[in-house]
């Protein structure tokens, strides 16, 4: 049963994806008073992109294995989340640290394919993508440890259930603000879409990509976007426990819809910082949270 | 068994010896010169590995007493020692000095392999007194970790080790700065030499070539005011060598950046270590410990934890911001050391403490260190043998010029990615293993000590810092775009003399990183079995496969009521990856798309040129200005 909570997962976020996309674009849609795609565009957008011809600029393999790996490792991270509030059959093989680890793989197949593609723009972007990973990672990382230095134990389960066994506190409160704050780095949408910036440096690190290499790393972002709401709601929305697997699902689901929602809504009502202002707003995030860890290491 | 093992070990130094006057000779043919030293060397490191695997894993220990006339006294388990005018050497090899000994003697031939080609491309320079030094500079490190006591002994492999390091750093003294960068080098290591052997002037009664062991006794009877000199200019000393930030810095990016690549792989990879070894061997083995012992572990514990947490920091900060790539390395050798030294600072303070479960984490942590060593000394060296590559291919280290290469040279880019991704801690490659030990237990020991959490989180957002370096390294040397209008020539691959020790290191890397469990294992037995520490009884009870062993060998923490706390498999990640990697390539090709190349596109009105393709000195521009306090910066 363990090792069906893994395919499922990835089942999941495969299918439903897309959709959250589509749900954003909608709303912004709304927001600025147009119209809007259906929200099923972003399926059609990937079929499409599976077929289109590739043009490659850089004629060397980084460019060709780059999408490939971002898809892969992303879909890596995904099959160790513990999503329904279940541990799964590989919560057993790796901790928090392993993930985050894993997680900076993903960033750089897309600083390797920006970077193969010499394209000046594309490097532009990658220089402001790595900028960002530098600075978000800390924040993603201490929402773990808040728990790790609660629980004793580094386990993902362990750690991601923290909230959900022993309660919540200040210290919690805290971090679960910071994670919202940081919630559109993390996702890369407005005003931290920096490093894709479409009409400034034209989608930076994907600017010379096309057929399906665009496709999978667009997928990619989605399944991205995806990780860090779920997460959201596996680490400090934790209780709705009703026992059955199916509707257990469907509950986070349904919180991971209203994440999408104010994701939404942020990025429709924010414009574009520039990097330097951003790392300023990150460095203020990485302080909270190392406050919120501090506190919990004294039990607060 | 003992007597075999001094007898080896003098052998293996008689050979390095013998190398050092008979390949100078050979050295008008300088590649028949680079074979002859090869041999010498293999066949030095051959003994040196065959003793130290032995002590390794079967345990032997020996100390050798070459007392006054001769090699008298080979008694089991007390020091031997060489006569020299009536002053005694003890030479001891333990499990802890075997795994030193096997590291220099293994990174050695990789570089003696690699130096015969490399060699080729400074035709301007003869190679005489590179062959000489050579092999005294091996030696020398072997000296240094066998040698027992801090006097006579130390002050000959100190020496050794530093006077002919200086020669090979200034190998191309005609180069403007070479020779400076090099005697500034050579005027600091004495000075670190001084400080160390200055410090145990102050041990009460103190005699030249006093065994370690006789130090500790005669420590015990000295001031305890006195053990804060005596430490403090122990710890500065051998933080020279090993680079702690701020005397690192002083020294560390100039020397290794101008010395020929196979010198600066075994500089960082291996020299650097010996600093290392200084440090753990003083603060765990020279320590007064036992019963009535007055020597405040968690204080210096602390104190050596938060240089390391500086060091690893500012060292790692600064090599993002070089644009000369072996500069990048250098200094990111220093970052690495950081890891190290503060590993080695947490497991003294948290071994030292009241609570089982921190001391257990402690435990773990100072095998986290020791497996960083050499995680390090083979990735770093190989990274080194990339850029030498690079510098023998296309003539230049500037990484604001090189850009591109991976079309010409595919084997050494693969190379450079797999040293990349295993430096940045990317699993399953090896640098993952020993950085999850290391920060795994700074942060669950956090849970008790609130600022061990705050130091893992400092190492664990370096590790993001170090990926940017080698993205940086990687991206700027092997894909973008520069070498069709900086570089003239051809670019070709290197011979594949240049490739195989790379191509050894690369599966080292793999093998370290996908394999944890055999390793901390193993590390575990060399704590266990070198006795005297301060450690030596808490190993004792230390049974790694009930505490530390998961499937597949990958490495764990269990709590003492045998939960798991937390597991790290590689090999597991590498197949989900693996299979995930499969699917996204069939997802990949389910479209039937067709590929052609076209040019870089720039908005349709211009084409990609020397004048608008990205520099490096642009990369990461908003983070450099940020981080500018840290020092470092590379004028505009």
């Amino acid at each position: 049963m363990k090792t069906a909570y893994i395919f499922v997962n990835i089942a999941l976020f495969l299918l439903l994806a897309p959709l959250f996309e589509g749900i954003i674009r909608k709303l912004t849609a709304r927001v600025q008073s147009r119209q809007g795609p259906p929200v099923y565009q972003p399926y059609l957008d990937i079929l499409k992109l599976l077929g289109k011809e590739t043009i490659n600029s850089a004629d060397n393999w980084g460019f060709k294995i780059a999408p490939v790996m971002a898809f892969a490792s992303i879909i890596s991270v995904i099959a160790f989340l513990p999503l329904g509030s279940r541990a799964n059959a590989l919560s057993g093989y790796a901790d928090v640290i392993t993930v985050i680890y894993l997680l900076t793989l993903g960033g750089v197949s897309i600083l390797l394919g920006a970077l193969s593609s010499r394209n000046t723009f594309a490097m532009i972007g990658a220089s402001r993508e790595m900028v960002t990973m530098i600075m978000v990672e800390p924040v993603l990382a201490m929402t773990f440890i808040l728990g790790a230095v609660k629980v004793k134990s580094l386990g993902i389960d362990a750690t991601v259930f923290s909230v959900g066994n022993s309660g919540y506190n200040w210290s919690v409160f805290l971090m679960l603000a910071v994670y919202l704050l940081a919630l559109q780095a993390f996702v890369g949408r407005q005003p931290f879409d920096i490093a894709e910036a479409e009409i400034e440096i034209l989608e930076g690190p994907l600017v010379e990509y096309s057929g399906p290499g665009y496709g999978l790393f667009k997928y990619t972002k989605m399944l991205k976007q995806m990780f860090y709401a779920a997460l959201f709601v596996a680490v400090f929305l934790p209780g709705f426990n009703t026992g059955f697997y199916a509707a257990d699902l469907a509950i986070q689901v349904g919180f991971i819809a209203l994440v999408f929602v104010f994701i939404a809504l942020i990025g429709a009502t924010n414009p574009r910082l520039r990097i330097d202002q951003a790392i300023r707003y990150y460095s203020v995030m990485i302080l909270l949270a190392l406050c919120a860890v501090g506190l919990s290491a004294y039990g607060i | 068994m003992n007597a075999e093992i001094y007898g080896n070990l003098l052998t293996a130094m008689a050979v390095l010896l013998l190398s050092a006057i008979i390949v100078p000779i050979a050295a008008g043919k300088r590649k028949l010169a680079g074979w002859l030293n090869f041999i010498f060397v293999s066949a030095a490191a051959a003994i040196i590995l065959n003793i130290s695997l032995a002590s390794i894993f079967a345990g032997s220990v020996g100390i050798l007493d070459l007392g006054p006339l001769g090699l008298a006294g080979l008694a089991e388990k007390s020091p031997a020692a060489l006569a020299l005018g009536g002053f005694r050497i003890y030479i001891l090899v333990d499990p802890f000095a075997a795994f030193f000994m096997a590291i220099i003697s293994f990174m050695a031939v990789m570089s003696a392999f690699y130096s015969i080609q490399y060699m080729e491309h400074y035709p301007d320079y003869g190679l005489r007194a590179y062959y000489l030094n050579f092999p005294v500079f091996v030696a020398g490190m072997i000296g240094l970790v066998t040698f027992d006591d801090l006097s006579i002994g130390f002050t000959i492999a100190w020496q050794l080790m530093t006077v002919s390091s200086y020669f090979l750093v200034r190998f191309e003294f005609r180069e403007k700065g070479n020779v400076r960068s090099a005697n500034k080098y050579l005027a600091l290591m004495e000075l670190a030499w001084a400080m160390i052997v200055g410090a145990t002037l102050f041990i009460n009664g103190a005699a030249p070539g006093d065994s370690i062991h006789t130090i500790v006794q005669k420590l015990s009877q000295t001031g305890a005011a006195y053990h804060y000199v005596i430490f403090g200019l122990i710890f500065i000393g051998f933080g020279f060598k090993a680079g702690i930030f701020p005397l690192g810095q002083l020294w560390l990016p100039d020397a290794h950046s101008i010395a020929p690549s196979p010198i600066s792989a075994l500089l960082s990879g291996v020299m650097l270590k010996t600093g290392i070894y200084g440090i753990m061997r003083t603060f765990f083995w020279m320590v007064p410990h036992g019963e009535g012992a007055h020597f405040d572990s968690f204080l210096w514990g602390v104190v050596i934890a938060s240089f390391g947490v500086v060091t690893l920091f500012i060292g790692t900060v600064q090599s993002m911001k070089q644009s000369d790539a072996k500069r990048l390395l250098a200094y990111s050798s220093i970052g690495q050391i950081g890891y190290i030294v503060f590993a080695t600072g947490a497991a003294l303070l948290m071994t030292g403490v009241e609570s089982q479960f921190v001391r257990m984490l402690g435990l773990v942590a100072i095998i986290g260190a020791v497996y960083h060593v050499l995680n390090h000394a083979v990735f770093k060296g190989l990274l080194f043998l990339t850029s030498g590559s690079v510098l023998y291919a296309a003539g230049t280290k500037d990484l604001n010029r090189l850009g591109g290469l991976i079309k010409f040279m595919p084997v050494t880019a693969v190379v450079a990615g797999i040293a990349s991704l295993s430096i940045s801690g990317v699993p399953p490659f090896s640098g993952f293993a020993s950085k999850w030990t290391i920060i795994s237990t700074s942060i669950l020991a956090g849970s008790e000590i609130a600022f061990l959490a705050l130091f893992g989180i400092i190492a664990l957002f370096t590790s993001a810092v170090t990926l940017s370096c080698y993205v940086k390294f990687f991206g700027m040397t092997f894909t973008s775009a520069g070498t069709e209008w900086t570089v003239k020539r051809d670019i070709k691959e290197v011979p594949g003399t240049m490739l195989l020790p790379k191509i050894i290191l690369t599966a080292a890397c793999l093998v370290q990183g996908l394999v944890p469990f055999f390793y901390i294992s193993m590390i575990a037995g060399i704590f266990r079995n070198s006795a005297g520490s301060l450690l030596t009884a808490a190993f004792g009870s230390f049974d790694a496969a009930t505490a530390m062993s998961a499937p597949l060998l990958g490495a764990g923490i269990r709590g003492a009521d045998g939960t798991g706390i937390t597991t790290a498999v590689p090999a597991v990640v590498l197949g989900i990856f693996l299979a995930a990697l499969l699917f996204a390539w069939l997802l990949k090709r389910s479209g039937g798309s067709q590929e052609r190349v076209a040019p870089t596109w720039l908005c349709g009105y211009q084409e990609l040129r020397d004048s608008n393709r990205y520099k490096d000195r642009n990369m990461f521009s908003s983070l450099k200005n940020f981080l500018w306090w840290t020092g470092g910066n590379v004028k505009k």
